[in-house]
């Protein structure tokens, strides 16, 4: 893991919610370094952190302590604007519930990111995106007019659209029947493989977290285990094994 | 299932408090105008009666007739104890500013003799014994701030006047109505001024208005009245005072009545927008909980069951709001009253009418409101628990276009049917009522509209700034949402409009139709008292004696009862020598002569209206002396607001001549004529002398009550609007945290989305301005149609007014998308994105 090819880079991250007795410890100083042209997998039981830790890596969440580098920007001392300007320029996302605008269709989606910062999308970049993503017929359709698979699609794309140093995705096969999952990650696979993205991902499913190149196992808001070219019978037995440990 | 939705009533404040509002707007209106008509109304059935008098025998008309003879005759009938001849005369009170007091009866039945059974209550001094001495009532004392022992002057009839000190000040009690209720029974004006009686017969003339009758023990009221009714002439009108009694009851009712059917508009227009936001607001609040419906659904709650519980939800907000609106209603009483009435002693009532009204209006509007959104949410299926996405069914485009255009179309065809200036007053509600369905028929578009205009207008932006792309973007591809918030400010600037173009139309016609048909060199001369005092001939024979005056004429206007061949109908008429019409006056006729010696002549309006033609006969009944036959021999140019049928004075009979509304005159040198009377009337402060435009204005003024009124609906209608445009603006942006916060994830700053929510506010509301101001007007045309009997395009649209009114709504709207745009700006994106 050398450190200077990481995407994004965090070190002793430490977050609590709450105070006094009902305190709990989300992260508990976490270290960890998604390199480029990774993708990586988190699992963990519920409770472990893993929510917490994808939105303090993407920005969307401050930690109490420790520091995260996205790309080679310190993140702590930004002000909300250049958080948000760092976010959409770096950082994309997909989340379980999609998350597109109703009003625009799925072409307008996926510019959505240029066309808040007021800059003209690369089109050779948005059609090579498109046509991974098989959604060239389908762009000019409302969110409404798509399937839940097809949806997860565009949003896909949106995350991928600005060429981020990383993609965070929280769940996002969570909504999707096994078919359009199977499909979804094989594109995120293949954007990894073939167009140099760097992809993590926090899934809780063993067959999702197969498609990483490395998987990440977190248990009480620690780093507990690593495995990878996971399979998804290793990454569920690992998991068992998890869950007997903590109890 | 209760507890849930408790549980939800708690959780959404701020919903909770804007549908509130709304309930509690429309309720404080309606029990506030409640109160007040109940309060005015027991003021005037408390106003004190006098019980002692038996029988009242009246001159007829309103001339004193009755001699000293007459009341000895009555006063020696069996049962009578007494008989009092009052006199009721001409008096005007000056004031310490040298102007005539304008008290509560106009001067010329202000005058009157201090006799009769208890009809004064001394409230200081001592009654009026000598030549000198005069009694004021508490009322004229009150606003010509005099008090007992002051010297003031009283202006007599024929230019006369009296100084006297004033030895008491009195209360008045009354014996029947205090306007003539009909010719049987007769007003007791409460006097300003009152002489002892012998003083008062050598000053007002010694004819007697009435006699009232006192009855010894044990007579009988009847039989007294009886035998008065055989002792005088079958003229004189006699009555009991139980009859008066009665009489007087009913003017208090009718009165109380009257305005509570004038405020009562304004109850209604509140509740009508309340409803309005209150649907809007339930419609918001079922699509954010669409999904615990559908889950409710799932687990196994009937339809029934959903529907049931937001009825119930909108029945708790009802009784809530009808609690807090029944408590302001009855507190915004006293100060409305307070407002209207000055300066008299009110009784203050809340009466549980008022209050359950308030209860019933609160809980039946808030559940009408909620029905169609509890309806909706109902008919969310099941299944929508488990997908993520889905909206909920509406109802289709096509029910829409349907709808609304056959609104449109029915609501043209009803005002176009009706748009005859001569149709009857039903004929007018109903085109009313056509310009309403219109009117919600172009609500119903209003989606389409948006759609339609808003769309080209986001491709013209399309190159510009982000918030402004992104804004109107916003506006235009969620027509419904958009023409769900513009319609507040479309309901609100609506009214606006079309209470401005009535009174615009109103206030250009009132004044042009003075201008037009008086002349410029005219010199007018009014009784400065207003209301319904006049002058007399003895001022027009002054007018006629000074040099150089050529021309002098006195219109007569009275109320009578016109006979046509379409029916019977009452008319302000004027009455006025044949002269005038070519000299003082200068009607525009459209047809015929302005020859009075031949018949009438009337307003084209009032022809209109009542369907008469050149040449055609109908029949006055003034209410003295026989009924007047005459044709129609002229048509000229008015409005109906004004005296607009001119006979000759010397058809009506006699002592209605005495009676002068307005003295006309002129001559070879106008200004000249006007410099000798002014002069000629400088110490005549009961006499108003003006000219064209003074009369213009004095129309104005005497509809300022008219006036008053439209500026009231005008400000009920500007609340209205923007409470509207800050409710929906806020919901509109509560609505969508969700999707704020997946913009602000993507990578929008705080500014941009404060910004774009702003572009979107502001166009939102300039596109309900601009439908609001198309709607407005029209809905104008047909008002002033159907509340002056004009055509429907002889309009005067108030282009200041609008201006006004559009700009300032669009200022309120953007500060309105202020606090919601911040809010929005300052939304968690952690929270928005994983709200489900």
């Amino acid at each position: 893991m050398t450190q200077e090819n990481a995407a994004v880079r965090a070190s002793g991250l430490t977050k609590r919610y709450g105070s006094g007795d009902a305190a709990v410890t989300a992260l508990d100083g976490v270290d960890v370094a998604f390199e480029k042209r990774e993708f990586t997998a988190i699992m963990g039981p519920s409770g472990s952190g893993k929510s917490t830790l994808m939105h303090c890596v993407a920005g969307l969440d401050k930690p109490d302590g420790g520091e995260v580098w996205i790309g080679g920007t310190k993140l702590s001392g930004l002000s909300d604007d250049q958080l948000t300007d760092l976010r959409r320029e770096k950082v994309g996302f997909l989340f379980q519930a999609y998350n597109l605008l109703p009003t625009l269709t799925a072409l307008e989606n996926i510019t959505l990111p240029f066309d808040l910062a007021g800059r003209r999308p690369d089109q050779k970049v948005i059609d090579r995106i498109v046509d991974a993503l098989g959604l060239r017929q389908r762009l000019h359709h409302r969110p409404t007019e798509l399937s839940g698979g097809q949806q997860q699609r565009v949003a896909c794309a949106r995350a991928l659209v600005t060429e981020p140093e990383v993609v965070i995705a929280d769940e996002p096969t969570g909504a999707l029947d096994s078919g359009s999952s199977a499909e979804l990650l094989r594109r995120l696979k293949r954007s990894v493989d073939e167009l140099g993205e760097t992809v993590v991902m926090v899934t809780h499913e063993p067959s999702a977290a197969a498609y990483a190149d490395r998987v990440l196992f977190l248990a009480d808001g620690r780093i507990v285990d690593e495995m990878a070219e996971p399979t998804a019978d290793s990454v569920l037995d690992r998991m068992k094994a998890l869950e007997k440990v903590g109890r | 299932m209760l507890k849930s939705l408790l549980r939800d009533l708690r959780a959404h404040k701020a919903r909770l408090a804007m549908t509130l509002v709304a309930i509690v707007l429309g309720v404080t209106a309606t029990v506030a105008a409640w109160v007040v008509s109940d309060s005015v109304a027991a003021t005037l059935a408390a106003r004190e009666q006098r019980s002692g008098v038996a029988a009242v025998v009246r001159s007829p008309g309103n001339q004193p007739e009755l001699t000293a003879a007459d009341r000895d005759r009555l006063s020696r009938l069996p049962g009578v104890a007494r008989a009092d001849g009052v006199l009721i005369a001409r008096a005007g009170l000056v004031g310490r500013n040298g102007k005539l007091v304008k008290a509560e009866t106009v001067p010329d039945f202000a005058g009157t003799n201090w006799v009769g059974a208890d009809r004064f209550r001394i409230k200081d001094g001592k009654a009026p014994s000598r030549r000198g001495e005069v009694a004021l009532s508490a009322d004229a004392a009150k606003k010509a701030h005099v008090k007992v022992g002051d010297t003031v002057t009283v202006l007599l009839a024929n230019g006369r006047s009296d100084r006297a000190a004033v030895t008491a000040v009195f209360d008045y009690r009354n014996l029947g109505p205090t306007v003539d209720a009909d010719t049987q029974t007769p007003a007791d004006r409460v006097p300003s001024v009152a002489y002892d009686d012998a003083t008062a017969r050598s000053l007002l003339g010694g004819a007697f208005h009435r006699v009232e009758l006192t009855a010894r023990p044990g007579a009988a009221p009847k039989t007294i009245a009886a035998a008065a009714r055989a002792a005088v002439p079958s003229d004189r009108a006699v009555g009991t005072g139980a009859q008066l009694a009665a009489a007087s009851e009913r003017q208090a009712d009718k009165e109380a009545g009257d305005l509570r059917l004038t405020m009562l508009p304004f109850a209604a227009v509140t509740l009508l927008v309340g409803m309005f936001v209150i649907a809007n607001t339930f419609g918001m609040l079922i699509e954010q909980r669409r999904r615990r419906y559908a889950l409710l659904r799932a687990v196994g709650a009937k339809r029934r069951q959903v529907r049931f519980s937001l009825i119930v939800e909108a029945t708790v907000l009802g009784l809530i709001g009808g609690t807090l609106g029944a408590g302001l209603g009855a507190a915004l009483g006293p100060l409305l009253l307070g407002l209207m009435r000055t300066g008299e002693d009110l009784h203050y009532v809340v009466s549980p009418t008022a209050i359950l009204l308030g209860y019933a209006v609160a809980v039946v509007v808030s559940v009408l409101a909620a029905y169609g959104s509890a309806r909706r949410a109902a008919a969310v299926p099941p299944v929508a628990a488990l997908r993520v996405d889905g909206t909920i069914p509406r109802e289709t485009k096509r029910t829409r276009v349907v709808l609304g255009t056959g609104a449109i179309v029915l609501g043209a065809v009803l005002v176009l049917v009706t748009a005859a200036p001569s149709v009857s007053n039903q004929a007018r509600i109903v085109g009313m009522a056509g310009a309403v369905l219109a009117t919600v028929g172009v609500l119903l578009l209003a989606p389409l509209i948006a759609e339609a205009v808003l769309n080209p207008v986001a491709r013209l932006v399309a190159g510009r700034g982000a918030a402004l792309r992104m804004g109107v973007r916003n506006a235009a591809r969620d027509p419904h949402r958009t023409a769900g918030t513009a319609a507040a400010i479309t309901i609100g600037l609506g009214l606006v409009c079309a209470f401005a173009t009535l009174s615009a139309t109103f206030t250009a016609l009132v004044g042009s139709t003075t201008r037009a048909n008086t002349p410029p060199g005219t010199v007018a001369l009014r009784s400065a008292a207003g209301g319904e005092s006049t002058l007399t001939p003895a001022e027009m024979s002054t007018v006629g004696s000074l040099p150089g005056v050529t021309a002098v004429a006195g219109g007569r206007d009275m109320i009578v009862k016109l006979r046509h061949s379409g029916g019977e109908t009452q008319r302000k008429i004027s009455a006025i020598e044949p002269a005038a019409l070519r000299t003082v006056l200068s009607p525009k006729m459209t047809k015929g002569v302005p020859d009075l010696t031949q018949g009438a002549v009337i307003s084209r309006n009032q022809a209109d209206m009542l369907g008469l033609g050149l040449g055609d006969r109908f029949t006055l009944l003034p209410g003295r002396g026989g009924p007047i036959e005459t044709r129609v021999v002229g048509v000229y140019d008015a409005t109906e607001l004004q005296a607009s049928l001119f006979i000759d004075v010397a058809r009506i009979p006699a002592p209605l001549r005495q009676s002068v509304t307005t003295i006309y005159a002129t001559g070879p040198d106008p200004r000249a004529v006007r410099q000798t009377i002014d002069r000629a009337f400088a110490n005549r402060p009961d006499v108003e002398v003006t000219d064209r435009d003074g009369l213009a204005r004095q129309g104005l003024d005497e509809q300022r009550i008219a006036f008053t009124l439209m500026y009231a609906m005008f400000g009920v209608a500007i609340v209205v609007a923007v409470f509207g445009v800050v409710n929906t603006l806020v919901l509109s942006v509560m609505e969508r945290t969700r999707e704020i916060g997946v913009v602000r994830a993507v990578g929008a700053r705080r500014s941009l989305i404060r910004s774009t929510i702003a572009v979107e506010s502001i166009v939102i509301c300039l596109f309900g301005a601009v439908l609001g101001v198309l709607v407005g007007v029209a809905v104008g045309a047909v008002l002033q149609h159907v509340a002056l009997g004009q055509r429907l395009w002889d309009i005067t649209v108030p282009v200041g007014t609008i201006a006004l009114a559009i700009g300032g709504l669009s200022l309120v709207g953007i500060v309105a998308a202020l606090w919601p745009a911040r809010r929005a700006a300052r939304t968690d994106v952690l929270v928005a994105i994983a709200a489900e």
